[in-house]
């Protein structure tokens, strides 16, 4: 957090006086403080997920119902690119956190030890639980998002030919992720990300949970299942999006 | 049970003090007794070590029943060894084996520094518990026992919290070295109370502030800490941690 603290804490003195704010400044330099705004932001990212994987689902409604659906969407405007904004900043506020709690710990154990075994009986390989690769795994969503951008929202593969808009003004969304998704550099990347993304998810959602303090014993195997059927539901969403076009293709 | 003497070979951990550079030594250590416990092992090097003109080796032990915490030692990768709530003081040879070779380590954190060999100071959890972790009782007499009513299930859960020794596996077995199970330990054990009520905000917010000064990690909810404490301390105080520190910092009085 140190770094981001610094830059959060230079206008500390001015940002304190606003009304609300010095509460949560204080509680954002704590590494406690942190896991709760990672958690809010992880489980804000998960909201989107949500939306735009019931949005994806309509490709299998077929290629009337999908326009019509981004059409919508489009037509949105400034919400939309308010939405656009917000989505983006949330998404470098989590991974903000994640470096700074990240260095955080590493600084908490500058000597390793010559050996170290677990005692959880659940890892059946070293290094089994998914909250060793959170940070791997959260790095590879974000490289692969670079690339989703670049596909999708700002068009602008070199290697691909996108079609051109209608002429009554509306775009084609449809053929659009068909052209992206037969390209075999996408689909790869694209199936290899969603992997990577369920095991985030299957660690990410118990434990942004747990973070902010929802924990009872009666409650809490639900919420272990519950999130990992979460976690792999959104991942195999996906997946059977992708798949799906694919063969369709 | 194996037979009644093994003979092991031993990785030891061995420093001369904080600044020096540390580095891992050998010895053959035969005949050890599989009644013995880790530490009379250790005593038993120790015997050698001394009659053949080298140093001992320095490790933390006290009471030697499993109550005091003092004993550490991270011993073949795992925190008090192999067995699951148990302190090194109460693990028994006889879970090794004839031939075994044991790699002996110290707590690896960096606000444990080791002092010598395999004994840390774990000053940085008393100086958590100075910022918060106790009640204020500033006159009279003492309390009557049973003045104030408290329900037997909260006197669990609060005993449960309590069964803390402090002896640092958590931070030892954590992969970011964090204090969190031994914080949110001391932290639940008086919220859950009436008479924690008082320093309730103050407490939680003051014992978070000193762990992260000392230098621990930050918790990702591993559950590591959980699998290689003695007193078998739940995560869910973590939750209950968090719970306190969210309500302090958004409620708490400034």
């Amino acid at each position: 957090m140190d770094a981001l603290c610094r830059i959060c804490c230079i206008p500390a003195e001015l940002l304190v006086k606003v009304p609300g704010l010095r509460p949560v400044i204080r509680m954002c330099c704590t590494s406690v403080g942190q896991k709760v705004l990672m958690a809010l932001t992880g489980l804000a990212l998960c909201g989107f997920l949500v939306t735009h994987l019931s949005g994806n689902l309509l490709l299998f409604a077929g290629e009337e119902a999908f326009n019509a659906y981004a059409e919508k969407l489009h037509s949105m405007g400034a919400l939309l690119k308010a939405a656009e904004v917000g989505l983006l900043a949330t998404f470098l506020a989590h991974l903000g956190l994640a470096i700074s709690t990240t260095a955080m710990s590493r600084r908490a154990r500058s000597k390793q030890y010559a050996q170290n075994e677990s005692k959880q009986e659940a890892f059946a390989i070293p290094n089994g639980g998914a909250s060793n690769w959170m940070l791997l795994t959260g790095l590879g969503i974000g490289a692969f998002l670079v690339l989703h951008l670049v596909d999708l929202k700002f068009q602008v593969r070199p290697d691909l030919v996108y079609p051109s808009a209608s002429q009554d003004g509306t775009n084609n969304a449809y053929a659009k992720v068909k052209l992206v998704l037969s390209s075999p550099v996408s689909f790869v990347a694209y199936g290899v990300a969603l992997i990577l993304l369920g095991i985030h998810l299957s660690h990410g959602v118990r434990s942004a949970l747990q973070s902010l303090g929802v924990s009872h014993p009666k409650w809490n195997k639900l919420i272990e299942i519950g999130s990992m059927v979460f976690a792999w539901a959104i991942a195999l969403g996906f997946i059977c999006v992708l798949g799906w076009v694919v063969l369709n293709s | 049970m194996s037979g009644e003497t093994i003979n092991l070979t031993l990785r030891v951990w061995r420093q001369d003090g904080p600044d020096s550079q540390g580095g891992f030594e050998n010895y053959q250590l035969n005949g050890v007794s599989t009644h013995m416990s880790f530490l009379e092992m250790l005593d038993v090097l120790n015997e050698q070590l001394i009659e053949s003109g080298q140093e001992s080796v320095a490790f933390d032990h006290d009471c030697r029943e499993g109550i005091c915490g003092t004993c550490s030692l991270m011993i073949n990768g795992q925190a008090h060894g192999p067995d699951k709530a148990t302190t090194t003081c109460q693990l028994h040879m006889r879970r090794f084996n004839d031939g075994d070779t044991v790699t002996i380590e110290p707590w690896r954190a960096t606000a444990f520094p080791v002092l010598k060999d395999l004994v840390v100071d774990r000053g940085a959890f008393d100086r958590i518990i100075s910022a918060g972790g106790y009640v204020s009782v500033n006159t009279g007499n003492a309390p009557d026992g049973n003045a104030i009513p408290i329900a037997g299930a909260k006197q669990e859960v609060a005993m449960d919290a309590a069964a803390c020794i402090g002896c640092g596996a958590c931070v030892a077995a954590c992969k970011n070295a964090s204090a969190m199970l031994f914080v949110s330990a001391k932290v639940s054990q008086l919220a859950i109370l009436p008479q924690g009520q008082l320093e309730r905000s103050e407490r939680v917010i003051s014992m978070v502030s000193q762990m992260d000064d000392e230098g621990f990690g930050s918790c990702t909810n591993t559950s590591e800490c959980e699998a290689a404490c003695p007193a078998e301390v739940s995560v869910t105080n973590i939750a209950r941690l968090n719970r306190e520190f969210l309500r302090a910092s958004l409620c708490g009085r400034e």
